[in-house]
């Protein structure tokens, strides 16, 4: 069953996942050394279906690649790699150079490590990434290009930076796999400000590779998918950096409520700021909730409901659709490919919903599986991706796309991170849930 | 494949063991008695052909695709002694590249070319490196391109190993149409024991020797004239034994899938044979008989 949806993927290789990750940093120009093939799907695949997209997917933005033949697979590329590189450095602007590797070069063994440290000797600030997508899901590229920046960036020279007290690194939202990235990154800065911190997002627009010579000085690092675990764990052994690992970004006010505390426990905040922030926000958010109350009885938003998605994602969203929402859950997955002890601790915080509801709990990355979960739940809302859809249809269940790959929305820096995120959430899922309605007149 | 349907056979083996030297006296035999030849040296080495070619240059095939878009025959073949078309895939500089797409290419490249048409060969010889280290070393006997594989070995465990591989390969690719085993070539077997480790090895593994070529020094001095023993030294009991196996090339087509020993087994295939040695180099047991 599961080879014949295999064009039905969630998500794609470890080369992409790098780029997307990398692509996210500005002035950062990734150079990739692969056939012309890996290039050309990052750009008309995974920028299509991943909401906004990092700077190097840019239009006018040059992909720079080396596109290998058979002449350097058989030979070596490395003097193609050499080339390109320098053509690269001449033609596009940029303040740090990383080379990623596709299948084939990896499988040739170019030494990759050899010819960046020979384009640094020169002068070039140039690190490499080994990426091959047989290393890994997108996820593994993410993990990879986190790796080698922390590993490799402090051999890059730069600028001294004055410290930044109460900087908290974010890691664990992986650019376009995650459609809301940007804007789950701004709802998180907008968090940590008001508790006093400042947020180091790493990505996104305004970022640069300042970002990334921070991290030593951060006080912490916050992880809110399995994926960030990597990037946090070798800061944490290089510099000593200690981190927490949310279940997900936190969705509503309940959510960012309890990340406030772990914060506040944790670093030296301002207490009676910390508190103020908190209560205006969850009146104002309480307040809010109250305005959409004839809406949400006359539209019946009470409804059963499944929801697929990333281990980023899934458990903050869950939480708030049943919580706060009053949305009873039927099927919950969970679609990133997770190691069995990571998929035991993720599963953890959401058994008592899952108990209490007799909801079903699964991992699945397959569409097949995915499609046969979501009609067995009968559900009345589908909260996916838009591989999800032809399911909802069949069930004449509202649908909402949120979940990589996304076709029919236009994400920018909307998110469902904190506050505002949960707000933002309510107004996707209601749009979703009234769609149907037409206006009678009295 | 051709209009004359060419023999297609690959010899395999450990680096070292005598693949190009048996190789090349084999096609200098085939051809001494009227057949019509081609050697194709599948090793990065490109050593393959020397000997019949008197050692003039050969431009490699992928060297030569390396520099040119568009290759011709003429450009990579050479004809040496007794009209035997002698080619060379090579390979990249050690330690870079992909030697194993590389004999893929220069394969392919040959089938291009149609060579095998043009050319009208009886035989078609391909000498290949020998621990089917990777898939590109197997297309000779892969694609269907071979029918027959031959392997060299010696009494050393390390070719034996090889040869081990090289019967895991063919049980492997046999059964979709790729090449079978015709047998094991024991060359250079100096130690008394030596002979009837190499049986027994056979014996284990389903296959049999197809001949026994003995070290010699005629080998060694043709070697350094650029020649095979068949030209060089066409009198000698040596040139005898090329022409033996030759023979037995084109007399015998029956082929057979080899049993190969999994890890385990060759492992205490070895250690026993280990123990054997010991004894008679201790000097426990009488020699010969002992084994
Ligand atoms: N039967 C033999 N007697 C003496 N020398 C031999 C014999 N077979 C091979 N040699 C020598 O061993 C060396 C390696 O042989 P070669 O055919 O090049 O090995 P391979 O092609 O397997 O790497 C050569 O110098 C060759 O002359
Ligand atoms: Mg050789």
């Amino acid at each position: 069953m599961s080879t014949s949806y295999i064009e039905r993927s969630r998500g794609s290789c470890a080369l992409h996942g790098a780029l997307a990750t990398f692509g996210a940093i500005e002035g950062v120009v990734p150079v990739i050394h692969a056939t012309s093939g890996c290039g050309v799907q990052y750009q008309q695949g995974v920028t299509q279906f991943g909401g906004a997209i990092p700077a190097c997917a840019a239009w006018g933005n040059p992909l720079s690649s080396s596109n290998i033949t058979e002449k350097h697979v058989v030979f070596g590329g490395g003097s193609r790699l050499r080339e390109q590189l320098k053509n690269t450095i001449k033609l596009l602007q940029g303040d740090l150079y990383v080379v990623v590797t596709g299948c084939s070069t990896e499988m040739v063994g170019d030494d990759i490590p050899a010819m960046t440290k020979e384009g640094r000797e020169q002068g070039w600030p140039v690190i490499y990434a080994n990426t091959p997508g047989f290393r890994g899901s997108i996820h593994r590229g993410y993990e990879l290009a986190v790796h080698a920046l922390i590993e490799q960036l402090p051999g890059i020279p730069g600028p001294e930076l004055p410290p930044e007290p109460g900087l908290v690194n974010l890691l664990g939202i992986i650019p376009q796999q995650d459609p809301f990235w940007q804007g789950h990154l701004l709802g998180l800065e907008r968090i940590f400000e008001a508790a006093g911190l400042t947020a180091n997002p790493l990505l996104g627009l305004g970022h640069g590779i300042d970002r990334w010579r921070r991290l030593p000085q951060a006080a912490l690092t916050v992880v809110t998918s399995p994926w960030g675990r990597d990037g946090a764990q070798l800061l944490e052994e290089k510099y000593g950096t200690p981190w927490v690992e949310l279940h997900g970004i936190p969705v509503g006010a309940r959510a960012t409520g309890a990340l406030l505390d772990a914060l506040a426990e944790r670093l030296p905040v301002d207490a009676a700021r910390l508190a103020a922030y908190r209560q205006t926000q969850e009146s104002w958010f309480e307040r809010n909730l109250v305005r959409i109350a004839p809406q949400y009885y006359a539209g019946g938003f009470q409804q059963e409901f499944a929801l697929v998605g990333e281990s980023g994602f899934v458990p903050g969203a869950a939480e708030f659709l049943v919580e706060t929402l009053g949305l009873i859950p039927k099927l919950i997955v969970i679609t990133d490919p997770l190691a069995e002890e990571t998929r035991d601790a993720w599963a953890q915080p959401l058994q008592s919903l899952v108990d209490t509801f007799k909801a079903k709990l699964a991992f699945a990355e397959d569409a097949g599986e995915i499609d046969d979960l979501l009609r067995a739940s009968h559900a009345e809302l589908i909260i996916g991706s838009s591989l999800d859809r032809p399911v909802a249809d069949e069930l004449h269940a509202s649908f909402l796309p949120v979940s990589f790959p996304v076709a029919n929305r236009l994400v920018l820096n909307r998110g469902y991170a904190g506050y505002e995120g949960g707000l933002a959430f309510i107004e996707d899922l209601g749009s979703a849930l009234l769609r149907g309605r037409s206006i009678k007149l009295i | 494949m051709s209009a004359k349907t060419a023999k297609h056979i690959a010899i395999y083996g450990k680096g070292g063991i005598g693949k190009s030297t048996t190789t090349s006296n084999i096609a200098a035999a085939l051809a001494e008695a009227g057949h019509r030849v081609i050697q194709i040296g599948c090793d990065p080495k490109s050593d393959s052909t020397t000997i019949l070619r008197g050692g003039n240059d050969l431009p490699t095939v992928l060297d030569t695709l390396r520099e040119h878009s568009k290759v011709k025959l003429e450009d990579i073949s050479l004809v040496g002694f007794k009209n035997i078309l002698c080619i060379e895939a090579g390979g990249p500089v050690p330690g870079v590249g992909c030697a194993g797409r590389g004999i893929t290419a220069a394969v392919e490249l040959l089938r291009e070319l149609h060579l095998f048409e043009q050319y009208e060969a009886d035989y078609v010889l391909y000498d290949v490196l020998g621990d089917v280290v990777c898939g590109g070393f197997a297309v000779p006997i892969r694609d269907g391109l071979a029918q027959r594989a031959y392997v060299v070995t010696s009494s050393d465990f390390m070719a034996i190993f090889a040869a081990n591989n090289l019967f895991k390969a063919v049980a492997k690719y046999a059964p979709s149409g790729g090449a079978r085993l015709g047998g094991v070539i024991a060359n250079g077997l100096i130690a008394p024991y030596a002979k009837r480790l190499v049986d027994d090895f056979v014996d284990r593994t389903g296959t049999h020797v197809v001949g026994y070529v003995p070290r010699s020094l005629v080998v060694n001095q043709s070697e350094l004239y650029g020649k095979t023993v068949i030209e060089a030294a066409p009198e000698t009991d040596q040139a005898e034994i090329y022409r033996g196996l030759a023979r037995h090339i084109v007399e015998n087509e029956e082929v057979t899938i080899p049993r190969p020993l999994n890890g385990p087994e060759l492992k205490a295939w070895a250690r026993e044979w280990g123990d054997r040695i010991f004894s008679v180099e201790a000097g426990e047991i009488r020699e010969q008989e002992a084994i």
